[in-house]
């Protein structure tokens, strides 16, 4: 039985990290079956071994890792990160969301309408003397204030 | 340098027009989320994602 655990990276490097321990985990032959770095947690990956020894000689010499969080992580608080939800569904009208790319970047938002199936949202700018709608990806908003109000 | 996932299967592909796993040309830089499998028979993780193959895989793919 496998067991996960977490390990702390610097932010960004999560990806090099685990390219890094594979070639290591490939060479020893080590018992550890899968690393995974989920979006929604910067600076840590989590890995799958058969034990905590195997994880640590796995992470031996292997630059921007910071250490292993001690304890385990379960099975149940790892597994809704493999099965993504669309970042519509997360998003009701009325919420107030900071878009992160494209032209409006930083612009605070209010939620006007959501479109689960095309995974987008419709926002007007807080800020705009005119309130425009715009239609963006649900990606590309971050949710500040859940409350809500119109 | 930019990595590719498969739209079909999720598998990363680097520098490719096909996927290294499936050979399907449906593929996309905006993917999120990074899996490395190692031992897909072992892994739980693996038996979720329904991967058999080991490599890397990217967990959301736009």
């Amino acid at each position: 039985m496998s067991r996960f655990f977490l390990l702390k990276t610097t932010a960004n490097q999560e990806k090099v990290v685990a390219n890094l321990m594979e070639m290591v985990i490939k060479k020893y032959q080590l018992p550890v079956y899968a690393i995974m770095s989920p979006k929604e947690v910067k600076g840590y990956i989590f890995v799958e071994a058969e034990n905590v020894e195997d994880v640590l000689k796995a992470i031996r010499g292997v630059p921007h890792v910071k250490g292993l969080v001690k304890g385990e992580v379960g099975f149940h608080e790892i597994e809704h990160f493999l099965v993504p939800r669309k970042a519509a569904e997360q998003i009701k009208e009325g919420y107030k969301v900071e878009i992160i790319s494209g032209p409006f970047k930083g612009e605070i938002s209010v939620v006007k309408r959501v479109d689960e199936t095309k995974n987008e949202i419709t926002v007007e700018l807080i800020d705009a003397v005119v309130p425009i709608p715009i239609t963006v990806k649900a990606d590309h908003v971050r949710i500040i204030d859940k409350s809500e109000e119109v | 340098m930019v990595d590719y996932a498969c739209k079909k299967c999720k598998y990363i592909s680097h520098e490719s027009v096909v996927c290294k796993n499936c050979g399907s040309s449906d593929l996309t830089k905006e993917w999120y989320g990074y899996v490395v499998i190692i031992d897909p028979e072992k892994s739980q993780i693996a038996e979720k994602l329904g991967v058999k193959i080991p490599g890397k895989y990217a967990i959301k793919v736009d």
